[in-house]
């Protein structure tokens, strides 16, 4: 059984649309900090005990409760048709670069994969998985990208620092940024001249 | 390359993402070290699988070919002599290259492990459902935000008549530079001078006018055609030479 926080806080939870953080939380219900994490952190132990078909998620930075993943077959039959498609490759890999690597440029993306990947990017921004966050005071001014709460959402990630870790990455990064800027550059001025990201 | 090889391409050519996904698959299947490979046996890899995958006329993209050419230099470089001297002052472009897919090796494993937590997490459903499903709901729109365009887009929208009309797009066929030069012909009588504007026409397309100094330019560098333009932004004054009148 929960305590009256703990369910004010369920509650809560099951209402938001979107994921609520501590600080919220703690504003709605007047608790404090740490008393509202260990409330949620009995809900999670409640829902998560394998009685329940929805669990806690710690989804961009705040909480939400979602339908358990296991449980998918049968609650995807209600959005029938409805659904988004799974990610293509090129967005995929598009989309590791600039989680990686953000802010980055559409050419030093392109400098990464090797290919065109204008669709790619295009598709991310409306599927709002990716957002322009400015521009690189270069030559250009090419538009910057960076990864959304959509992003964290979508891949059930609690922030950027629970990204898959790979050693390998952060030494390839640091080894090989100047090479990329150079080929970024070098493709940014061979490139097609009708191509504008504006 | 055999054809059972041929059809192999067919399939997969597409199910790359580009020359670096296709090396790496080259160099996964050869088991080949990234560190130690040498550029000759990458090269004739990939050459032949873009070979093999031109001879079956498949449309390859700009690219592929871009990495072809960059593998055939360095292979025929590096099969030169080389001084010693040189070969320091210069990083190995194959090194670089190497580099560079190990890097888009990385990324391309993390895409992968999104995969994966994509194919969990797009099971896990939000509650509330789906939030398209509460705008399904009617909402009454804001007062102060209804203009009358509003009403009356709305009443178009229940009268049917709000379907967008239908927009035919009528695109002009490109004249071929060939084309081009015919009509040049037609229109300057040897021993004549004529003004390049008088070959437009009244109100030409940018693509005509384009397309017809093209061939004033080819044209030219065939000396089949004298020009002259008497001041900057002036008319160009054109006249067919006797090599033209000739070979006519």
């Amino acid at each position: 059984m929960l305590d009256q926080l703990a369910r004010q806080i369920e509650a809560l939870l099951a209402a938001a649309e979107e994921p609520l953080s501590l600080d919220r939380i703690c504003e709605l219900t007047g608790c404090g900090t740490e008393s509202a994490e260990q409330a949620v952190e009995r809900i999670e132990r409640e829902l998560g005990s394998g009685g329940h078909g929805i669990i806690v998620a710690r989804l961009a930075g705040g909480y939400r409760i979602v339908t358990d993943p296991e449980l998918g077959s049968v609650v995807a039959q209600l959005f029938e048709g409805k659904r988004r498609s799974r990610l293509s490759r090129a967005a995929l890999e598009s989309l590791a670069v600039v989680a990686y690597r953000q802010p980055v440029t559409r050419a030093q993306i392109e400098a990464v994969r090797g290919v065109n990947s204008d669709s790619a990017v295009r598709t991310l921004l409306e599927r709002d998985l990716i957002r322009i966050t400015g521009r690189e005071e270069v030559p250009g001014r090419p538009l910057l990208y960076g990864t959304t709460d959509s992003f964290l959402e979508y891949f059930g990630l609690s922030d950027l620092g629970h990204l898959p870790r790979m050693d390998e990455i952060e030494s390839l990064l640091s080894l090989s940024a100047e090479d990329l800027d150079r080929a970024a550059s070098e493709a940014a001025e061979s490139g097609d001249p009708f191509d504008s990201e504006d | 390359m055999s054809a059972e090889e041929q059809r192999a391409c067919r399939i997969s050519l597409e199910d790359f993402q580009g020359p670096l996904d296709l090396l790496l698959y080259l160099i996964r299947r050869d088991e080949l070290d990234v560190t130690t490979i040498h550029v000759a046996i990458v090269a004739d890899q990939y050459l032949d699988y873009i070979r093999a995958a031109s001879e079956l006329d498949l449309d390859i993209a700009g690219e592929y070919l871009v990495m072809a050419a960059t593998l055939a230099r360095m292979k025929s470089r590096s099969l030169l002599p080389v001084e010693r001297a040189a070969m320091e002052e210069n990083e190995d472009p194959m090194e670089s290259l190497m580099r560079h897919i190990v890097l888009y090796r990385a990324f391309k494993e993390v895409a992968q492990e999104l995969r994966e937590s994509e194919s969990v997490w797009r099971d896990a459903f939000p509650v509330p459902g789906e939030r398209e499903r509460h705008q399904d709901l009617i909402t009454p729109p804001d007062p102060g935000q209804t203009s009358l365009l509003d009403l009356l887009m709305a009443v178009e929208d229940m009268t049917g008549r709000n379907a967008p009309p239908p927009v035919h797009r009528i695109q002009r066929p490109l004249i071929s530079l060939t084309q081009c030069v015919q009509a040049l012909e037609r229109i300057l009588p040897p021993g004549r001078t004529v003004l390049f504007r008088e070959t437009l026409g009244t109100s030409p397309e940018t693509a005509r006018i384009v397309s017809f100094f093209s061939a004033v330019l080819e044209l030219m560098r065939r000396g089949w055609l004298d020009t002259r333009q008497k001041y900057p932004m002036g008319d160009i004054e054109m006249k067919r030479t006797e090599r033209w009148i000739k070979n006519a």
